[in-house]
């Protein structure tokens, strides 16, 4: 070989960077989960008008900065483990895998409730947009046809491609930011007030619970690190594409909360939104722009609530193939359709799971607004943010061991500011939650999500030690990903990789010599 | 001359009445490049050793593709890593290897109108090149019922069909197959290490490719 300094020109590394993400179509593929719009006309007002409190705006701005603090460790370790698909995998690394198949556990619940609570919503609206043309059509049947549409998509597999998910996203945040102008130019009572941004609203204990829904709102801005393969560069793409994942619907939901107030009164933004529900926003403006607008935002508004389905379906259904890949769930959960990828297995446990609950919903008659989309996003986004917070953890603990990788700020202080504040949101949530669910002090649902939760993460902790016993190979695997084993390799230090190596080869020699006849 | 593995998998991986990929167009992308590396390494020119690929004979291999590959590798010592060079030659070895099937006589170029643009297949296109076609699967899958010798070419091209998913293809009768089915990881473990290398470093950018779930 002549010498190993580079040859010019790079002809491989300019081939493959031709094809790799850049930071906006990876905020793109971030934000795309969160979907803006959804949060701030559906779940917004839901907040405002369910739980009656004046501290949404600043309790997204709030979120926003939690998780940016956040982000700052967690993008940071995302450089140093190669499967860096989803917050198990950053668990078990940190933690160890008997928590990281705990967190597993309590993953799988949180996303695939999340995702169910949008057909609640996707239902309302479907049905309030048909009322206006004169069908009277119910919220079952709404949901059911969105089902229907991505249940087969999901088996399909067909993603909204990139280009078709950033134009409704840019054309959302443009309406969105439009919209903001119009409520802030015709304030309530002739002037603008900020007293719904006032940061001392959050010290109420009611407040910082509020910050779970809030939380709930950013839920797939942790899914960019899946792409640290796809970037272009690897180190910086990730990290600036995640913190802009986070800052950008921070702003815009906290900007529009505000307005909305602004529009109304903060006096009256809590009657307003009992009154509206969904529509709060769309009659706020009604009376000031062409009515054209107002159709274009309820388009927008049902595109924007179908393409959350079907991201948060294709994320949960990736989840199982991950899991049954990597031998934690029953194999056939590992397995992809041949030609589109889909794992198939995955996305129908989802559907199945979505109509069992909308059957019950319906059957119950119980308020879809509140009881389905409303509770499930406060149930699904309390076990994400335990995800996070286990995440927050397990960033420490992993920089610990591996001191010096980054530098303090990363590494270290910015970490266990993450995991304080987590901790904190943490434990007001569990105390606020039957605040959060508007039930009564006596009523069993105060404490029952948790336990489901706590008891998720058991069975979990159960399965990885009956795994670690009867199948130690897969267990070593564990949050390592597709290429659990050879990065179980590549992770060892050189004098045991080589001891691993020699071990394989002569368990290998021992195989083959009785069948080499056979072979050859 | 045998048949190269390259080729022998692109047939098995593509319809030959429609010409289309039966797997995921990355996967048969990363399939073929392992079959192209593998090519080189069944003829000694490169060798794998911890994830990283070695050229251990430059004399040139007799087939334009192939030695075009081995140029590359020699020309870009700064790479060494098995994953890049499967990412790298993955992004136009169905375009290459349907190309050199279409010198042999093998294929012929159809061009077809999409959405945007234009795509050039390679697919068979008389009757005799049909057979030629439908046969590379049943030739494998009969190698593998009958339990026949199998040189080392056709055990890679074994691993690599494993490792891009296109087991239930070749071996898609439950009954007849049951036993060749079972065979397979044996075949696949006994391949000489730096092979073994190969199928696996297939495999897992198969899986991370279909994980992230882009096209």
């Amino acid at each position: 070989m002549p010498g190993r300094d580079a040859a010019e020109p790079d002809i491989v590394s300019r081939a493959l960077a031709r094809n790799r993400l850049g930071v906006p179509s990876v905020v793109f593929f971030g934000v795309a989960g969160a979907a803006p719009l959804t949060v701030i006309l559906g779940s917004v007002t839901t907040i405002y008008a369910v739980i009656g409190s004046t501290a949404v705006p600043v309790s997204y701005l709030v979120a926003a900065g939690i998780l940016s603090i956040f982000t700052v460790g967690f993008v940071a370790m995302s450089r140093h483990i190669v499967n860096s698909g989803a917050f198990y995998s950053y668990i078990s690394h940190g933690l160890g895998r008997v928590i990281g198949v705990g967190a597993a556990f309590v993953a799988l619940p949180a996303y695939a409730l999340m995702q169910v609570g949008l057909f609640g919503l996707f239902g309302v609206v479907g049905s309030g947009i048909l009322d206006s043309f004169g069908f009277t059509v119910s919220w079952f049947v709404c949901a059911l046809v969105a089902w229907a549409i991505v249940a087969v998509l999901g088996v399909l597999w067909v993603d909204l491609s990139g280009r078709v998910l950033g134009v409704l996203l840019v054309a959302e945040i443009s309406l969105v930011l439009f919209y903001d102008l119009i409520m802030t130019i015709h304030p309530a009572g002739g002037h603008v007030s900020f007293a719904t941004l006032s940061p001392a609203k959050m010290i109420d204990p009611q407040a910082a619970a509020l910050l779970v829904v809030a939380i709930a709102g950013f839920v797939g801005f942790e899914a960019t690190v899946v792409l640290s393969e796809e970037a272009r560069d690897p180190k910086r793409t990730i990290a600036r594409a995640t913190h802009w994942a986070v800052i950008i619907p921070g702003a815009v939901i906290g900007l529009s909360a505000w307005a909305m107030s602004v529009s109304t009164g903060p006096g009256n933004i809590v009657a307003a939104a009992k009154d509206k529900h969904t529509d709060l926003v769309f009659s706020l403006i009604s009376t000031h722009v062409p009515q054209v607008f107002v159709s274009i935002g309820y388009v927008l508004f049902l595109t924007s609530v179908f393409a959350a389905l079907l991201a948060f379906h294709a994320a949960v259904a990736r989840y199982e193939f991950a899991l049954g890949r990597e031998g934690v769930l029953p194999g056939i959960w590992g397995r992809t359709h041949p030609r589109t990828g889909a794992p198939l297995m995955g996305s129908i446990t989802q559907s199945v799971l979505a109509i069992g609950v909308l059957i019950v919903y319906y059957a119950t008659k119980a308020d879809p607004l509140v009881y389905l989309f409303g509770w499930l996003t406060i149930v699904g986004g309390l076990g994400v943010l335990i995800l996070m917070w286990a995440a927050s953890a397990a960033v420490i603990a992993f920089f610990i061991r591996n001191r010096g990788q980054e530098n303090v700020w990363r590494g270290q202080i910015a970490p266990v500011i993450a995991f304080l504040l987590l901790s904190g949101v943490l434990a007001a949530t569990i105390i606020g939650l039957g605040d959060l669910l508007q039930v009564s002090k006596d009523s069993p649902f105060q404490w029952l999500f948790p336990a489901a939760y706590a008891i998720f993460a058991v069975i979990g902790f159960g399965w990885a030690l009956v795994m670690r016993g009867a199948r130690p190979d897969v267990y070593a695997a564990i949050g390592r990903g597709a290429d659990g084993h050879l990065t179980s390799i590549a992770a060892m230090p050189p004098a045991q990789r080589m001891q691993t190596a020699a071990a394989e080869a002569a368990a290998l020699r021992s195989i083959r010599a009785p069948q080499s006849t056979l072979i050859h | 001359m045998a048949a190269l593995l390259a080729d022998e998998f692109f047939l098995i991986a593509h319809e030959d009445r429609t010409g289309r990929s039966r797997l995921h167009p990355r996967a048969t992308g990363l399939g073929l490049a392992g079959a192209l590396l593998g090519e080189l390494m069944v003829s000694d020119r490169v060798r794998a050793y911890e994830g990283d690929l070695y050229v251990v004979s430059r004399e040139p291999t007799g087939d334009p593709l192939s030695h075009d590959v081995l140029d590359l590798l020699i020309a870009q010592p700064q790479h060494r890593e098995l994953r890049t060079w499967l990412a790298f030659l993955a992004q136009d070895a169905t375009v290459k290897v349907g190309e050199r099937l279409l010198r042999a006589g093998v294929l012929e170029p159809v061009t077809r109108r999409k959405l945007m643009g234009t795509q050039t297949l390679y697919m068979p296109m008389n009757s005799n090149q049909r057979n030629v076609a439908a046969w590379a699967p049943i030739r494998l899958a009969e190698i593998l019922v009958r339990r026949r010798p199998m040189n080392l070419s056709d055990r890679v091209l074994v691993g690599l069909v494993v490792a891009t998913g296109l087991t239930r293809h070749v071996l898609w009768d439950f009954q007849a197959h049951r036993d060749a089915l079972v065979h397979l990881p044996t075949i696949v473990s006994s391949l000489p290490e730096d092979l073994r290398q190969l199928v696996e470093h297939t495999e897992a950018l198969v899986g991370s490719v279909l994980a992230a779930g882009r096209r």
